[in-house]
């Protein structure tokens, strides 16, 4: 396990459930791929000082389901630009899922997390122990571990690296 | 213990005599589907050389593009990144279908949807083959992997059975189906699993029916959908099939993670409102909300008996004023077996505008809508925005409920006019 304990703030939480995420951009910019610009039109129907307030290692929590609908990858190239190291949600649609587990970005399915932080708690996501630490609170949640196959990716950072690793050792 | 058909499908493509669902196995696709799109198949093309130093896909033959988005093409560089995806493919020596309609149902009509065949796409739509039996998944970036070597890998899922039985009232069509498995079941029921349709009821629903009903399972949580292939299905299958395999059917005693009976007699139409395929309403709810243009197409719709039953409800009748219909057939086939009966006549002759298949009208390229404007919509999404404008709305329903909506310029009930 060579992943590194994750620490920051809850940036947000999308309390919505099934929420799309093209939302996080308007899907009027879903074909922009400057993450420059993506990271500065992101979460502007939300909350338009948002980038402003963005310190890395922030995290971002999300309600059942977070990822529905057919998710495009600019919503969380913005996010990662700004920062944030991983969402943590109730449940995850697969194909968000899928697509952003790929850029090595994690996504950590933790039943009750909305009920566990409030934006700009300090969270740590403690991989050794599957658990997510609310640190302002002093209250914590289990998250359902990874297959032995999404931590590789993960700690391989991605896909990509990952395949790469693999390729040459079989 | 029994296995499932996505198990069995699993074992073969991972050349094991048995998988169990949670299994992580290395499976090798016998069809690695997509459509050029900014973004993905220039990046798959792309990295599989610069990152991985594959210059060619081994065995071109499990390969095919489709190029059904952006066409035509209205800028220069729209035109040259289809000429890049023709260049590469060219290369390759892999199979391009371009201008024959949505690649996902023009994956059926050239010998894709084997029965028993495990194809890969990045797209989640091409669940749509699972009509035939065949396991298609949307695997998103892990395309990547089936581009540059032969076996992509992947966690066995668990399926989730639906057991059709009674048969549709008139004017209730297989997408009013799959909008009452989301409002029934949930937005997540089918969540990393795939959806199994069984039962006597699947008698009663067509082969575009459950091209519809498979092709948006995804909004069910579903990572795809499968039916075990009954004689017309099968006969379709086969007539075109590019491979041949022994067809695949769950055990009797398989295991699935649930099992619900939907009685199709009860379903009555159905119309999601924005901004999430998760807002399933009954459309009766919504009866006399102005709606000012009609979409009936994409890889949701758009086939033979989408365009009859508009045709039917329009033959001898004209759009309300004002009112636009944008009636996009699915395929080249389609379209010409449409124009063959006269169906496009029918449609033009109520005030319809008919446009070539292409993807373009689902995601707002053409047929713009501007801030204020509704739409009803056989389309596949309603986020805000899919079809234009952040300030205008779209709601999806049937290709009944569309023609019916686009006579009255309200959202309308397509059972008066049956």
């Amino acid at each position: 396990m060579s992943l590194v304990n994750l620490r920051g703030r809850v940036a947000y939480v999308f309390e919505e459930e099934n929420f799309d995420i093209d939302q996080i951009v308007g899907v009027k910019n879903i074909r922009i791929s400057d993450a420059e610009v993506l990271a500065k039109v992101a979460m502007n129907a939300y909350d338009e000082h948002f980038a402003e307030r963005m310190r890395p290692g922030d995290l971002l929590v999300g309600a059942a389901n977070f990822g529905y609908g057919h998710p495009h990858y600019p919503p969380m190239i913005a996010m990662r630009k700004l920062g944030i190291t991983a969402v943590i949600a109730e449940s995850f649609s697969p194909g968000y899922w899928w697509g952003e587990m790929a850029e090595g970005f994690a996504q950590i399915e933790c039943p009750g997390i909305t009920r566990l932080v409030s934006r700009w708690d300090e969270i740590e996501v403690d991989w050794k122990e599957h658990r997510v630490i609310n640190l302002s609170r002093g209250t914590e949640l289990i998250f359902k571990p990874f297959s032995a196959s999404d931590l590789l990716v993960l700690e391989a950072g991605g896909l990509i690296p990952y395949l790469k690793l693999k390729r040459q050792c079989p | 213990m029994g296995y499932t058909m996505t198990e069995k499908i699993l074992a073969r493509t991972a050349g094991l005599a048995t998988v169990n669902a949670g299994d992580e196995v290395q499976v090798k696709p016998d069809f690695v589907l997509a459509y050029d799109f900014p973004g993905y198949t220039d990046r798959y093309f792309k990295e599989m050389e610069s990152e991985f130093q594959v210059i060619q896909v081994k065995e071109p033959a499990r390969f095919g593009v489709f190029i059904d988005h952006m066409i035509p093409a209205i800028t220069p560089d729209e035109e040259q990144f289809h000429k890049e995806t023709r260049d590469w493919a060219t290369r390759n020596g892999v199979e391009v279908f371009e201008r024959r309609g949505i690649g996902h149902q023009v994956a059926a009509e050239v010998g894709y949807a084997v029965p028993g065949a495990l194809a890969v796409h990045f797209d989640p739509h091409i669940s749509q083959l699972g009509t035939f039996g065949t396991l298609a998944l949307g695997i998103h970036r892990n395309m990547l992997e089936a581009y540059v070597q032969d076996t992509v890998s992947l966690r066995v899922p668990e399926s989730v059975r639906i057991d059709f039985n009674g048969q549709l009232q008139a004017g209730v069509m297989a997408r009013d189906v799959l909008n009452y498995l989301v409002k029934t079941l949930g937005p997540s029921a089918c969540q990393f699993c795939v959806m199994e349709l069984a039962g006597s009821g699947l008698a009663s629903l067509s082969v575009e029916g459950l091209q519809t009903i498979t092709g948006l399972a995804m909004f069910t949580g579903a990572i795809s959908a499968i039916v075990a292939p009954d004689a017309v299905r099968l006969d379709y299958a086969r007539s075109r099939s590019r491979k041949v395999l022994e067809p695949v059917y769950s055990d009797a005693d398989a295991r699935y993670r649930a099992v619900h009976t939907i009685d199709l007699g009860t379903i009555e139409p159905l119309i999601v409102i924005p901004p999430s395929s998760a807002g399933t309403r009954d459309l009766t709810d919504y009866l006399g909300l102005e709606v000012h243009v009609g979409y009936l197409g994409s890889c949701a719709s758009g086939r033979l008996e989408d365009l009859r039953i508009a045709a039917q409800i329009l033959k001898g009748r004209t759009l309300a004023p004002g009112f636009s219909l944008y009636v996009v057939p699915t395929s080249q086939q389609i379209m010409a077996a449409a124009a063959k009966e006269g169906l496009l006549t029918t449609l033009v002759e109520a005030g319809a505008f008919i446009s070539s298949p292409s993807c373009d009208y689902c995601y707002g390229r053409i047929g713009t809508m501007n801030a204020g404007q509704r739409a009803v919509s056989t389309g596949t999404l309603n986020v805000r925005g899919r079809m234009g404008s952040s300030d205008s709305e779209i709601y999806l329903c049937s290709a009944a409920a569309v023609a019916a909506a686009a006579i009255e310029g309200k959202v309308a009930d397509p059972r008066h006019y049956l």
